[in-house]
C-alpha cells in the first residue's frame, strides 16, 4: 500500500467545529497526524487590547461557546487582580454556581456529540434534552442561553431572581438520576465497549510532557484539578471529590466526565443552600465610576478618557470543563488591558494529537477525537 | 516555595543570567532571566519539579519584547512564571521544546503573533494564520483601526 495524506475537515462530522485534521495513512493505519487550526481565529487577544475591561467579557462568552461562564470567570479573576479589586462573597458564590452549571451543560453537550460519533443516536437526544434544563436556568437570570455577559469586574451583573434556588434544586434532583441512565445506555452496551476500550491511550507521563490537562489527564490516574490544587474563588469552602479513572483510554474519559457531573451536582447543592442563607450585595461598592458605568460619558472625551489607575498584573488559572485554562492580564493604566493572554486547555490537548492517534485505524479517529472534546472557539480564540 | 527560595535554588546553575525573582500573583514567583543559554534555566526549573509547561507568550513593549513561560509543579501545587526581555530588533530565544515538548504549539503561536523567533524549534510554521501571512498581529504597530476624527455636520433647513 502507498502512503498518502488525507484531510479530515474542515467540513467533517468528526471535527465538531471548524478545523482540519490532516492524516497520513497507509491503508487504514494512521501513521502521522497534523491538526490544522485557525479557521475560527477571531483575534480575541488583539481585540481585547482595544476594549474596556468590562467589554472583554463579551468576547469571553464567544471564546468557548459551550463553556462561556468558565471563560468569563477566568478572565474576571485575572482582571480583578490586575485592577486591585475584590468582589463581594455572594458574587463569588454566584460565579461558582455559573461555572458548575456550565460544567454540566458543557459535559452534556460533549456527551451528546460523542455518543453520536460512535454511532449511538438516542443518547444524543437525552443529552440535549437535559442540557436544555440547565440553559433554561441560565436564561432565567442572564436572559441568554449561550452568550451570557453576566459577570462584571467587581461582581456580577445582577442577583438571581426570587424562586431561582428552588428551581435549581428541581433541576439538580432531575439530573442526578439521569447520569445513571446515561451509564446504562453506554456502559451497558457491548458496542460502546468494543468501540472505546483501549482506544486513544495516553499515559500519565505523556500527558504531563505534552501539556494535556482536564478529563484527559484525570482519566490517566493523575489527580490534577485546579479547584483542589490551587483553589480559586470559594472552592476551598466546598466539599467535592476529584473524578479519576486509570484506563487512560476513551472509556476512561467518559467515566471521568460522568463522575464530574455528579460532583458538580454535589457542589451546586451546597452553593444553592449558601445562596438561600446569605443575601447581600453582588457588586463591590468601591468600584471606580468608569467600571460601574462603562457607557456613561465621563468628561469631554467620553468614556475613553484615560485615568491614572494603578498598574498591575493579573494571573488566573481555572479548571474549565476541558481542563486548565489560564488568563494573564497586563494593566498599564487606562481603561483597556495592555495585553491579555489566554491559555486554552483544548489547544494543548490537540497539540498532543500525534501521541494518541498514531497507530490506530482511520475509523478510530472519530471516537478518539470525540473523547478529547474539541471546542474550536477556544483553540483559535 | 517563595521567591527567595526560588532565587537560591536557581542561582547556582545560572549565575548572573538570573536577574531576580519577584513575587507574582499567588505563584512561586516571577523569574526574570537573560535570554542567553535559556535552556539551562528551563532544565533547572524542570529539576525543581515544574514538569508541566502551561503556556508560552509574548508581550510587545515597543522598545523591547518580553517572552514568558508559565509552568506548573504537581508536587508543589504551584505555578512559576519565567520572563525574559528581548531586544525589539530581531528578538530570538532558544526553544524550550527539548525540555518541555508541550512548548511546541505555544512557541509557534508566539512566533506568529509577537514575532519572537525560537531557535532550533522543530516545526516553526504558521498555526492560526494562513501560510505566507506577513504580519504579526499582537505587535503594537499592528493597529485594529486608526483613531478617527468624526466631524458632525448639521444642515440647517
Amino acid at each position: 500500500m502507498s502512503e498518502m495524506w488525507i484531510n479530515m475537515g474542515p467540513q467533517h462530522p468528526m471535527t465538531h467545529g471548524l478545523w482540519n485534521l490532516r492524516v497520513r495513512i497507509d491503508g487504514e493505519l494512521v501513521l502521522d497526524v497534523d491538526p490544522e487550526m485557525g479557521y475560527l481565529h477571531r483575534g480575541i487577544e488583539k481585540i481585547s487590547e482595544d476594549r474596556h475591561y468590562n467589554e472583554v467579557i463579551t468576547l469571553m462568552d464567544r471564546t468557548c461557546y459551550v463553556a462561556g461562564f468558565a471563560w468569563e470567570h477566568l478572565y474576571i479573576i485575572a482582571a480583578e487582580q490586575a485592577l486591585h479589586l475584590r468582589p463581594p462573597e455572594r458574587a463569588e458564590y454566584l460565579r461558582v454556581l455559573c461555572e458548575e452549571f456550565q460544567r454540566i451543560a458543557s459535559h452534556l453537550m460533549w456527551y451528546a456529540a460523542f455518543v453520536q460519533d460512535i454511532g449511538l443516536m438516542s443518547p444524543f437526544l437525552y443529552g440535549m434534552r437535559d442540557r436544555d434544563l440547565v440553559l433554561d436556568l441560565f436564561q432565567s437570570y442572564t436572559g441568554a442561553r449561550m452568550t451570557y455577559e453576566y459577570m462584571r469586574v467587581g461582581g456580577v451583573r445582577s442577583d438571581v431572581p426570587p424562586g431561582f434556588t428552588d428551581q435549581a434544586r428541581k433541576v439538580l434532583d432531575w439530573l442526578l438520576p439521569r447520569f445513571d441512565e446515561y451509564d446504562q445506555l453506554c456502559l451497558g452496551s457491548e458496542i460502546f465497549h468494543k468501540r472505546c476500550d483501549n482506544l486513544g491511550l495516553l499515559k500519565a507521563n505523556d500527558c504531563v510532557a505534552h501539556g494535556v490537562t482536564g478529563p484527559m489527564i484525570r482519566s490517566a490516574g493523575v489527580k490534577r484539578d485546579l479547584r483542589k490544587d490551587r483553589p480559586y474563588s470559594v472552592y476551598s469552602q466546598l466539599d467535592f471529590d476529584v473524578a479519576l479513572a486509570d484506563s487512560a483510554d476513551v472509556t476512561g474519559r467518559y467515566l471521568v466526565r460522568m463522575e464530574e457531573m455528579r460532583q458538580s451536582v454535589r457542589i451546586l447543592r451546597q452553593v444553592v443552600d449558601w445562596l438561600d442563607r446569605h443575601p447581600g450585595p453582588v457588586v463591590a461598592d468601591q468600584l471606580p465610576r468608569w467600571l460601574g458605568a462603562p457607557y456613561a460619558p465621563v468628561g469631554k472625551e467620553g468614556y475613553l478618557l484615560k485615568r491614572n489607575y494603578p498598574k498591575g498584573l493579573g494571573f488566573s488559572a481555572v479548571e474549565e470543563p476541558h481542563g486548565e485554562a489560564q488568563a494573564y492580564v497586563v494593566n498599564e493604566g487606562g481603561e483597556h488591558p495592555y495585553r491579555v493572554k489566554f491559555r486554552s486547555p483544548v489547544y494543548a490537548n490537540l497539540a498532543a494529537a500525534r501521541q494518541y492517534l498514531v497507530g490506530y485505524r482511520v475509523a478510530d479517529i472519530p471516537p478518539i477525537m470525540g473523547s478529547v472534546d474539541v471546542c474550536v472557539g477556544e483553540v483559535d480564540r | 516555595m517563595g521567591p527567595e527560595e526560588l532565587q537560591q535554588a536557581l542561582a547556582p546553575a545560572l549565575g548572573d543570567r538570573l536577574l531576580g525573582v519577584e513575587p507574582f500573583a499567588g505563584t512561586a514567583g516571577r523569574v526574570r532571566f537573560r535570554a542567553e543559554g535559556a535552556l539551562d534555566l528551563f532544565r533547572a526549573v524542570l529539576a525543581l519539579g515544574f514538569t508541566h509547561l502551561s503556556t508560552v507568550g509574548g508581550i510587545d513593549w515597543v522598545d523591547h519584547r518580553e517572552v514568558f513561560y508559565i509552568a506548573w509543579s504537581d508536587d508543589r501545587k504551584q505555578y512559576v512564571l519565567l520572563s525574559a526581555d528581548l531586544p525589539a530588533d530581531a528578538p530570538h530565544i532558544e526553544s524550550a521544546t527539548p525540555v518541555w515538548p508541550s512548548a511546541n504549539w505555544h512557541e509557534r503561536e508566539t512566533w506568529e503573533f509577537v514575532d519572537i523567533t525560537f531557535d532550533h524549534h522543530p516545526d516553526l510554521r504558521h498555526l492560526l494564520m494562513p501560510d505566507g501571512y506577513e504580519f504579526h498581529p499582537l505587535l503594537r504597530s499592528f493597529k485594529l483601526h486608526e483613531p478617527e476624527e468624526l466631524e458632525v455636520k448639521t444642515r440647517h433647513v
